[in-house]
């Protein structure tokens, strides 16, 4: 009896905690932070943070302001403000919030979205480092398109700006000699090159236009 | 720490079973299944039903009690249900109303 009621005041009174013999199924309302060292299934509802140490387990849509991982979650976070997937923290599941960090050591499967990015400032850089994980995904379909198609491929993937040194390539290439199709291939195999090969070109127009006012 | 609390602002409807005590401060429905002891504190309230080996009420508990050890009503606990326990103890200014058995 003594050792039970020990320590419950020492942990103070804004916090709820389920310990990690402690199994919870359904569904989980509240107000205040909630430390589980436990397992929780279901779904899990705050206003506040949910902490996840290392020996708790979370299979639950989880609901919250703040959520900081360091155990195991299986499920998707709706987040108002942030998550945290700490050095320790796993997780399967998709999470939606304006911040989200992940930590070397973390390890996550699932979709990341930090809601209208477009009108977000770049705070800070932490704020941006998941954003290569979702990237690296798309990526691989635009190195598929130059192999398809040089040229169209190259106008979606390069910015406004690259759209102007397709338009000439195309020009130059059936003017000139039709034998040299080889030439807009190795244009769209480096497609990193572009804004420098972009540059000449437009210097060359300048200068040809120069020549004919002369 | 390791002591699991539920809070007063928590709502938790299903079921919680495990091996350490239990303190409830908020609200509980559905059903508790504990090896160790249940304690529902003045601003808890429990509708479900209760398998540990102590319970200690000074909140509100709604359902049927099987405790392997004891059951205490503190003076401002109030209880509806069965209760079915070795020892129970119900004290001055505690409500209750349901069955009690004592059987061992």
């Amino acid at each position: 009896m003594a050792t039970a009621r020990t320590p419950t005041p020492s942990s103070p009174d804004g916090a709820t905690i389920i310990g990690e013999s402690v199994h919870i199924r359904g569904q989980l309302n509240g107000g205040e932070d909630l430390h589980v060292l436990g397992r929780v299934e279901g779904r899990v509802d705050l206003e506040r943070t949910l902490v996840v140490a290392q020996s708790g387990i979370v299979k639950a849509e989880v609901s919250v302001k703040n959520a900081i991982i360091s155990g195991v979650v299986v499920g998707n976070i709706h987040a108002t403000e942030s998550v945290e997937l700490t050095r320790e923290g796993r997780m399967v599941g998709d999470i939606y919030s304006p911040r989200i960090i992940i930590v070397d050591g973390a390890s996550f499967r699932g979709n990341v979205d930090m809601g209208d990015i477009a009108n977000m400032p770049a705070r800070k850089p932490s704020a941006e480092r998941p954003r290569p994980a979702p990237a690296a995904r798309p990526a691989p379909p635009p190195q598929a398109r130059p192999t398809l198609t040089a040229k169209p491929g190259a106008k979606p993937a390069a910015p406004a700006p690259a759209a102007k040194a397709p338009e000439k390539a195309p020009d130059k290439a059936p003017e000139k000699a039709p034998e040299k199709a080889e030439q807009p291939r190795p244009a769209s195999v480096t497609p990193l090159e572009p804004p420098a090969a972009k540059g000449l070109p437009q210097k060359a127009q300048k200068t040809r236009v120069i020549v004919k006012r002369k | 720490m390791a002591n699991t609390v539920i809070g007063n602002t928590i709502v938790i409807d299903g079921e919680i079973s495990g091996d350490e005590d239990l303190t409830i401060r908020g609200t509980v429905k559905g059903k508790i299944a504990l090896s160790a002891s249940l304690i529902v504190e003045n601003s808890g309230t429990v509708e479900a039903d209760i398998e540990t080996k102590n319970v200690e009420v000074s909140g509100n508990v709604t359902g049927n009690i099987t405790s392997t050890e004891r059951v205490e009503l503190k003076s401002d606990g109030r209880m509806v249900g069965d209760i079915k326990a070795p020892r129970i103890l119900i004290a001055d200014g505690a409500v209750f109303k349901g069955n009690v058995d004592m059987e061992r």
